[in-house]
């Protein structure tokens, strides 16, 4: 079994820990987008114009009323479709452009986590204590320094734990991405089991591996929010 | 004797939620080392009005003028926030609540506003706010998060966070409401000693003694008018009007 774990030749672990390589660089590349997508969408969500609300509630339940996987095919074939139409447009003698599985698995990832995390932003920022920011105001800051010195901070407390747990969904569902073709941990699984015919031995450790990268994510948050929660008292 | 400039000046105040006037014209004058308290009932709208001075509301109409400098509003929205930004960091003011930044130590609460909107360099106003802390008693709760103090600690920190602006004046919305009864002196002690220094303030207050003790003039509001004003001594002993006399029977 050890064997056809090995790096090398005769085993498979040197092409899943490339495999590995690509699914935290996604779910690295993917957690930003998403973050600022969830910010723009819980910004949208709670303006005062009413066209920006409309904007916001509609992208978060599309993306929350779609699988997946559906997300990710729609962005794969139809995003690479457009931009190919637009370049042969722009230039009818190009050959189209390369829509990379990353790049769609980033967009597509990104576009769910952002209308999750949009959603928990927006529940933090109105769990805020506006007295807070109203002594921000009164002292003269402007509200970029408000949002910035004060809300943001604060919005960390109580958006952490759910944004932690959708990264940690988040990290799971790369595992979608091996489906259009990225070599990620998942799928040098699946070429690995295909080869070997070792079905338990792989789909095993890469269990394994996927709960490890979970367990390590949780230690990080439990981290991030005891430094979030200074100064409140605990009951 | 010429008079003390005058630093905040609000003329026929008017302001209404929605179909609801609170305040129906209410003028007032400020002149440095003044020491206004302002009483009423609840609901009489003294709140609402001191909140029109740093525009923390925004007057329905009526023109506040700030050190000189008159506030323009056009449509219920200031015309130049940056002018507000301005006038807000040379009016301290203190909240009923405290509002104390629960993410940062007492220091860097007070700290943040010189930092922040006056660009003071660090050192310097650390030192400032180590000052200031000593002054109201804090010294050695510094380091500390304000869920960690009482409700009068925290409003004397509150009270050196609007101080380390030095503000030309400093607006006290009930700060003493919010107390518990054995907390309540110490916030007192705190603003009558800034009041013998000649601290320019405007005070919402239920604390009669208080008012009857430090203010130079009482304000006594009523749906929203000024019902009653003047020094302190000749209001309380001879109320002017039914509702004032009223009003410090209940209270008293």
């Amino acid at each position: 079994m050890f064997e056809l774990l090995s790096f090398g030749d005769a085993g498979w672990g040197d092409e899943m820990l490339r495999g590995l390589a690509i699914t935290v660089q996604l779910a690295a590349v993917t957690l930003p987008v998403g973050l600022i997508l969830g910010f723009l969408a819980a910004y949208a969500s709670l303006s005062h114009a009413r066209p920006l609300r409309f904007i916001g509630y509609s992208y978060t339940t599309i993306m929350r009323g779609l699988p997946e996987i559906l997300t990710l095919f729609v962005v794969y074939y139809g995003v690479g479709l457009l931009l190919n139409a637009l370049a042969l447009w722009w230039n009818p003698e190009s050959r189209g452009i390369d829509f990379s599985p990353f790049a769609a698995g980033v967009i597509a990832l990104g576009m769910v986590f952002g209308a999750f995390a949009g959603e928990v932003i927006r529940g933090a920022f109105n769990s805020l204590d506006l007295g807070q920011a109203e002594a921000g105001r009164a002292i003269g800051m402007t509200k970029i320094q408000i949002f910035r010195r004060i809300q943001l901070p604060q919005l960390w407390r109580f958006a952490l734990p759910g944004l932690g747990n959708l990264w940690i969904n988040m990290l799971k569902d790369t595992a979608l991405v091996s489906v259009i073709a990225l070599n990620d941990l998942m799928r040098m699984t699946k070429v690995a089991v295909g080869v070997t015919k070792q079905p338990f031995t792989f789909y095993l450790t890469v269990c394994l591996i996927y709960w490890a990268m979970c367990l390590a994510s949780e230690f990080v948050l439990a981290w991030m929010e005891r430094r979030a929660n200074r100064g409140i008292r605990r009951a | 004797m010429t008079q003390p400039e005058i630093i905040i000046k609000a003329e026929d105040i008017h302001k209404s939620f929605g179909s609801v006037e609170v305040l129906k014209g209410i003028s007032l004058e400020a002149r440095k080392h003044d020491v206004i308290s302002i009483l009423g009932s609840s609901g009489s709208g003294k709140s609402t009005f001191l909140r029109c001075m740093n525009f923390l509301e925004i007057p329905s109409s009526g023109t506040v003028t700030v050190l000189g400098e008159k506030v323009l509003v056009r449509n219920n929205k200031p015309q130049d926030i940056r002018q507000i930004e301005v006038i807000r960091s040379r009016l301290g003011m203190v909240f009923q609540q405290f509002n104390l930044w629960s993410h940062r130590t007492v220091l860097e609460n007070v700290m943040e506003g010189p930092i922040q909107v006056k660009r003071v360099p660090k050192p310097e106003a650390r030192e400032k706010a180590e000052a200031l802390l000593v002054r109201v008693g804090l010294e050695d709760r510094m380091h500390m998060y304000s869920s960690q103090l009482s409700g009068g600690q925290q409003q004397r920190v509150a009270i050196a966070r609007a101080l380390a602006m030095e503000p030309d004046a400093i607006l006290f919305d009930e700060p003493t409401s919010a107390l518990d009864p054995e907390l309540v002196g110490e916030v007192l002690k705190v603003i009558k000693s800034l009041a013998a220094e000649g601290t320019t303030m405007i005070v919402v207050t239920h604390e009669m003694a208080f008012a009857r003790e430090v203010s130079s003039e009482v304000v006594f509001l009523h749906e929203g008018r000024i019902a009653e004003q003047g020094a302190p001594d000749e209001m309380f002993t001879h109320p002017k009007t039914d509702v004032f006399e009223r009003f410090i029977a209940k209270v008293r």
